[in-house]
């Protein structure tokens, strides 16, 4: 993999001659995700003749938009060198919110703006936490997630908030010119996630603070500020994501998300974004996120029990972190 | 096992390249057993190197390396634990959370039935201080141990192993001086018992005292290996220094402008003490001392790297407060290079994002086109190939990278450069370029300060040369000054401070 030409893809066409060895071999493990995609596409539409039905790839896409949404913000948080294990929580706090105060004040819009500054408010705790006081930032989250979860099931006196109101729904059950709107909100995220990213200062700092911590400090960089800025960005997103699947399903509870942290920080990995931080990119999330939409949506057809769909998931995640680990070796 | 004739140590024609950068070129070394070896020879002469071959850390890239008549492959240090050699180095191995006596027998416990055996544990621990003279208590926490006590430890821990041979890496470096003598103590009583040691060491009055042969290492090659009566203090740096030294840059003839920073009082508790400098515009000032003199951590304190030093500082002309982020000093026109390029580059990324990184002003979006243009046409100035400012950093020689690093930080377009080691580990082409692109700077009107464990390159290129040693500035010699040699000033980076001899 090559992170530099991932940041710019102008690189590649630049006037050098490219080394020797950056032949082949790099090249395939650069884009190796994209033919697991293929592959597995293929194999779904095989063995399952409906897979690429419009129908069946707008469900497909639908079920997965708050995780996707969620996964976005994990890449952030991943690249700087990070981790986020509270995003359940505060998916779950963001649903609760978003049904408690669309309820109590009559507003979905009141709601929706809520839980995101929910969100926010977790987002910032934990950005302070891990880059101001300094916790690890697995311990953090994984302390700060519970507290947040305790937030939800307190708020909501550990009852689903059921809302009447048919308005709640138009963020999940709408549609803009035929394309369902959680499917426009996440290609739209991904859009302007990837440009941040890629083609922004910040998002070339990001890759900075998680590629060489020292680097950027020696820089100049305001590294503690870009830390806990990505721990923002996913509070919000994750929050917002919550309001999508309330909105779906008209409830808001704090019972949701259990595997919301898992399978993100998984949607990232096996999209190709290295764990260690500093390398990686948005594309490859979407890569990581329609690799499993695909698993899970073919288990489904295919009425292969929920535990078979465990493990191959699981294996999956295995595998892409090896193979990472195991090119890294190779290199040094 | 081994007849008295066989060298505890023998390396042939041994051999060790760092990514293109020859640290050990081809040395011949024969340690005797039962003899204390010190190996000696400024930064960078392969010491440490040629140590790790020994001990089994590196592998040799070429020719022999035995211990006790058996072939080393390298790359393990079990390999040579098994032959009876130990190896302490300047990084310590203890555990902290155990206690002094469970760090010792770490690896090695003592058992009966299957079970820890504390009491014979304890005995042979008790036994082992009585021997070596130490005294540490068996229940204390590593933790709470000085770095002597700790050492002692590790020696302990070695001996324990039936150590035959014990490699010290500079291991008086972090040691205050009544440390210094209960270490001596130790080793003299280990040669009494027969255990060969091999040291290194940069404090030469401890080398001729504590030797039976003393070796000298210059740029990866043994110089000389020669009994301890044979050396004198003046003989070993010599030999240390060397006499061929090439003329690598020219040092610049432009005359000087106003003063641009001057420093007072600089301090950092327990590492600087009451520093002054002040550097005009078109000058270079070169500071040179041992590892551990306090130059590094001089320079970061001016760069804001070092929050916890103090000082006065003006620059321009107009005071200005202590630097207490590198963004401070940034923001102020003074900039440092970094002594470890892979502390101060993001690898992975390529070289026109690291020359941006921290800057760029309010834009929000990259230009990689506009970008990638500055970056080439400021590294063209340190004779970089412009046409590879695209590739990774990661893929880049030393040379080259130390080239994107300088690029970097003359497109802050800075008042003051502060630049740290700027020519280590890098070929000798690359040198000489780096260095006159650096008389090339101050000659456009840049105040620079450049240290280098190089002193023949600092002498090359300096208008005026800080001696430092234990975190003070012991001399203050300019260009045209008859002590400015490599003779002189090592004499003086040398002094101890009590023995330092007055001015002229």
């Amino acid at each position: 993999m090559n992170p530099s030409t991932e940041l710019s893809p102008a690189g590649a066409v630049a006037a050098v001659p490219a080394p020797e060895r950056a032949s082949l071999a790099p090249l395939a493990s650069r884009f190796a995700m994209i033919a697991v995609l293929i592959g597995l596409v293929v194999l779904a539409s095989i063995l399952y003749p409906g897979f690429l039905a419009p129908a069946n790839l707008r469900d497909l896409l639908l079920q997965n938009t708050a995780v996707g949404i969620v996964a976005l913000g994990m890449t952030f948080v991943i690249i700087s060198g990070g981790f986020d294990l509270s995003v359940g929580a505060t998916y779950a706090l963001g649903a609760t919110v978003s049904a408690g105060v669309a309820i109590s004040t009559g507003s979905p819009v009141a709601g929706i703006v809520a839980a995101v500054l929910a969100g926010l408010v977790c987002g910032v705790a934990n950005g302070i936490l891990v880059a101001r006081v300094g916790i690890n930032p697995f311990v953090a989250t994984l302390g700060s997630a519970s507290v947040i979860s305790g937030v939800a099931y307190l708020y909501s006196s550990s009852a689903p908030f059921i809302v009447s109101d048919a308005d709640f729904k138009i963020l999940a059950r709408s549609s803009v010119a035929g394309v369902p709107t959680p499917i426009l909100v996440l290609v739209v995220t991904f859009v302007i996630g990837g440009i941040a990213l890629a083609m922004t200062r910040y998002g070339r700092n990001i890759y900075a603070v998680g590629g060489n911590h020292e680097a950027g400090w020696l820089s100049g960089l305001r590294v503690k500020d870009l830390t806990a800025s990505v721990y923002v960005l996913t509070g919000v997103l994750a929050a917002f994501a919550g309001t999508i699947d309330a909105s779906r399903l008209g409830v808001g509870q704090a019972d949701v998300g259990a595997n919301i942290a898992l399978d993100a920080i998984a949607i990232v990995i096996v999209g190709g974004t290295s764990l260690r931080g500093g390398e990686g990119a948005v594309w490859r999330s979407a890569v990581g996120l329609l690799i499993f939409a695909t698993l899970t949506n073919l288990f489904y057809s295919l009425n292969l029990s929920q535990n078979w769909q465990l493990i191959a998931k699981g294996t999956i995640v295995l595998l892409a972190v090896a193979l990472d680990s195991w090119s890294r070796n190779r290199r040094s | 096992m081994s007849d008295t004739n066989t060298p505890a140590i023998a390396c042939r024609g041994a051999r060790k390249v760092f990514g293109g950068a020859v640290a050990v070129a081809g040395a011949d070394l024969v340690v005797r057993a039962g003899e204390v070896h010190a190996l000696v020879g400024e930064n960078g002469a392969g010491k440490s190197t040629l140590l790790g071959m020994v001990s089994g850390r590196l592998g040799a890239d070429g020719g022999t390396v035995e211990v006790f008549g058996h072939r080393m492959h390298g790359g393990n240090p079990r390999e040579s634990r098994e032959r009876g050699l130990v190896a302490v180095y300047q990084e310590l191995t203890m555990v902290p959370g155990l206690t002094a006596e469970a760090n010792v027998f770490l690896g090695q416990v003592r058992t009966r039935h299957g079970l820890l055996d504390g009491r014979a544990m304890r005995r042979r621990y008790l036994e082992l201080c009585a021997e070596l003279e130490i005294d540490v208590p068996p229940t204390a926490l590593a933790r709470d141990l000085s770095v002597s006590q700790q050492q002692m430890l590790e020696i302990m821990r070695g001996i324990e192993s039936n150590g035959r041979v014990l490699v010290l890496d500079e291991p008086t470096a972090a040691l205050a001086e009544h440390e210094r003598d209960t270490l001596y103590r130790i080793l003299r009583r280990l040669t009494a018992r027969g255990t060969t040691i091999v040291f290194v060491s940069h404090n030469l009055d401890e080398v001729l005292d504590l030797s039976d042969t003393i070796t000298v290492l210059r740029d990866g090659h043994v110089v000389r290996s020669a009994p301890r009566g044979e050396w004198t203090k003046p003989t070993l740096i010599e030999h240390m220094v060397g006499r061929t030294v090439d003329r690598l840059a020219e040092r610049g003839t432009h005359p000087f402008g106003a003063e641009v920073l001057a420093a007072r009082g600089v301090r950092l508790p327990g590492v600087l003490h009451d520093i002054d400098v002040t550097v005009r515009a078109g000058e270079i000032v070169g500071l040179w001392g041992l590892v551990g003199s306090g130059r590094t951590t001089f320079l970061r304190s001016l760069a804001g790297a070092e929050p916890a030093s103090s000082g006065e500082l003006r620059l321009l002309g107009e005071p200005v407060p202590w630097p207490r982020s590198v963004r401070q000093a940034v923001g102020r026109g003074v900039v440092m290079v970094p002594e470890s390029r892979k502390q101060a580059l993001v690898l992975g990324m390529d070289g026109t994002s690291n020359y941006w990184l921290g800057r760029g002003g309010r834009r929000i979006f990259l230009d990689r086109r506009t970008e990638r243009v500055e970056a080439g046409e400021t590294a063209d100035f340190f004779a970089f190939k412009r046409s590879r400012i695209g590739e990774p950093v990661r893929n880049l020689s030393g040379g080259n990278q130390q080239k994107v690093l300088l690029a970097k930080w003359a497109g802050h377009e800075p008042d003051v450069f502060l630049i740290d080691e700027p020519t280590r580990g890098i070929d000798i082409g690359a040198k000489a370029e780096v260095l006159t692109s650096l008389v090339r700077l101050a000659a456009e009107g840049a105040a620079v300060v450049v240290t280098s464990s190089e002193l023949e390159e600092v002498l090359a290129i300096a208008n005026r040369l800080l001696v430092f040693a234990h975190g003070s500035v012991v001399r203050e010699i300019p260009s045209d000054d008859p002590e400015f040699n490599v003779d002189a000033v090592v004499r003086h980076g040398f002094s101890t401070g009590e023995t330092h001899e007055p001015v002229h």
